[in-house]
């Protein structure tokens, strides 16, 4: 017999997630109502554009790199076996534009800017520094968030734009170094199969994953409560929240779009 | 200089704050019971009691960062107690505040902080009349709100650099610094020995004077805040246990006033 206790625990979790759904579509929909017409902080905006997308471009092009490098490790066994040396720039440029630089590029950057955004401003909230904000006629929405939504989504279009050339470039270089193709053969490889709806496709995602990551960590943020304990669940849920709706938005985005 | 904008019921305003029958819960726990306070245009009110008594509270509530359950709140002849953003954004344009842990904008420096209610107030009066406050004024007056309050100097440091001390001081330069017409002290001397505390009531108290402003001041101090203020109200439990002129709050009928302010350890507290 189902006992008391896990149905209270069954409807205290789904109390929750409703909340937080709540809070989430709540906040998304303040954002966008900043956004027509724009009302938001510009240099706030630039501060952030600097710091989430200039600071994170040397670990984002390092991991890139080796992303590129590890597919065609990956792939060596079968191509060698198999003789199909001109598939592998297809082969890894397919991948790295739809699915593998997109996913991986936002699960970076959600560690590294997400959960940071998140710290911070959880930190802001404790200490009162958001209703000083608000203390000052100033909505810490519209100053605080929306810069913050704007340029983590920008960044990591930019960001996922870079790192899959990187990735690419990575995964030339070990293919021509372990594999001993031609540059000019995965060249023509990626060119002659590559469209430009691959590219599309992944630059599509990134905006996608980049406005779920900083709606995701604006929202954690500014709803936390408690002290430094608080701030610290507030940071595991925003990775964790930022976790899974990148992969769900992926599945959407990889259903819907051609 | 600029002026801020005046509400349209600004002649008709007598009382600069009108409290009348609130009540707030926070987490279904009673803070504010019943409670109606009413403090005139350009007067002084210290506002004392036990700790948890709800005086912090009854300031967010001023300033409409916490909304009341049920009564009415008038701010400068305005209704804020419905909660409405674009009412409480035009009510808080003529409000400073010092918050108990400071609130300083820690990705911003002293100067820079005590400058933003000033650059704020410059994109407003820009949007309405085009005047605008240079760059070199607002660095004046910054410079001079640091110098009043002893922090000359201070203006590239990082709040985290400060002592509590300092950032209470910084906290204070910020919220006057627009000359707002309303200002709310929540614990204005915690952190500063003796001098520094009487030197900035001196400092409240000039700024005052030369632009007439409501002072409402929450302190733990109150023999300072005593001196400071006209009118000495005491929270308890979140209802007014007694509000009067500060200079007779010793001789109350009330013995739970006595015993606060007398600091005895016998008695109903």
């Amino acid at each position: 017999m189902i006992g008391e206790g896990f149905v209270r625990s069954i409807g205290r979790s789904t109390l929750f997630a409703f909340r937080e759904i709540g809070g989430v579509t709540l906040l998304t929909g303040k954002v966008l109502r900043s956004l027509v017409p724009p009302r938001f902080d510009g240099p706030e905006f630039w501060r952030n554009m600097y710091r989430m997308g200039n600071k994170s471009l040397p670990i984002i092009a390092l991991t890139a790199f080796f992303v590129g490098g590890i597919m065609v490790i990956q792939a060596g066994v079968f191509v060698k076996k198999l003789n199909a040396g001109q598939l592998v720039g297809w082969g890894a440029g397919y991948s790295i534009f739809r699915e593998v630089g997109p996913m991986l590029i936002a699960l970076m950057f959600s560690g590294r800017v997400g959960s940071n955004n998140t710290a911070e401003l959880a930190t802001m909230t404790v200490t009162e520094q958001l209703d000083g904000l608000r203390a000052l006629a100033i909505d810490p929405i519209t100053y605080l968030a929306v810069p913050r939504v704007l340029a983590m989504t920008l960044s990591l279009l930019v960001l996922v734009v870079l790192g899959n050339l990187i990735a690419l470039y990575g995964g030339a270089l070990f293919a021509m170094l372990l594999l001993d193709l031609e540059f000019s053969t995965l060249y023509y490889s990626l060119v002659e199969n590559i469209g430009w709806m691959d590219f599309v496709h992944g630059v599509i995602k990134a905006a996608v994953f980049g406005a779920s990551i900083a709606i995701t960590s604006c929202y954690f943020g500014i709803s936390v409560r408690g002290g430094a304990i608080g701030v610290g669940k507030a940071v595991n849920a925003a990775v964790v929240a930022a976790a899974i709706s990148i992969v769900a938005l992926d599945f959407f985005v990889t259903y819907l779009l051609p | 200089m600029a002026s801020m904008s005046s509400s349209p019921t600004e002649s008709a305003i007598q009382s600069a704050i009108l409290l009348s029958k609130v009540e707030l819960h926070l987490d279904r726990v009673p803070v504010l019971q019943s409670l109606s306070l009413d403090v005139a245009e350009g007067g002084r009110l210290g506002i004392i009691g036990p700790a948890a008594g709800g005086k912090s509270v009854l300031l967010k509530v001023l300033v409409g960062l916490l909304k009341p359950d049920s009564g009415s709140v008038k701010v400068r002849g305005t209704e804020i107690s419905d909660g409405d953003e674009n009412t409480l954004m035009d009510v808080r344009e003529e409000v400073g505040m010092l918050f108990q842990n400071y609130a300083l904008f820690d990705f911003l420096t002293v100067g820079q902080n005590v400058a933003f209610p000033l650059h704020r107030q410059r994109d407003r009066i820009r949007k309405s009349s085009g005047d605008t406050l240079s760059d070199s004024e607002i660095d004046e007056r910054v410079e001079a709100r640091l110098l009043a309050v002893g922090l000359a100097g201070s203006g590239n440091k990082m709040p985290s650099e400060l002592s509590g001390g300092m950032k209470k001081r910084v906290g204070i330069a910020r919220a006057t610094i627009a000359r707002p017409k309303l200002l709310l002290y929540d614990e204005p001397t915690a952190g500063l020995d003796p001098v520094t505390t009487s030197k900035m009531y001196d400092l409240i108290a000039k700024d005052q004077k030369e632009t007439g402003c409501t002072i409402v001041a929450v302190s733990s101090d109150v023999n300072a805040l005593c001196t400071f203020a006209d009118d000495i109200a005491l929270l308890h439990l979140g209802q007014i246990r007694y509000q009067g002129k500060s200079d007779s709050i010793a001789d109350a009928d009330d013995e739970l006033v006595r015993q606060f302010v007398s600091g005895a350890d016998q008695g109903p507290l």
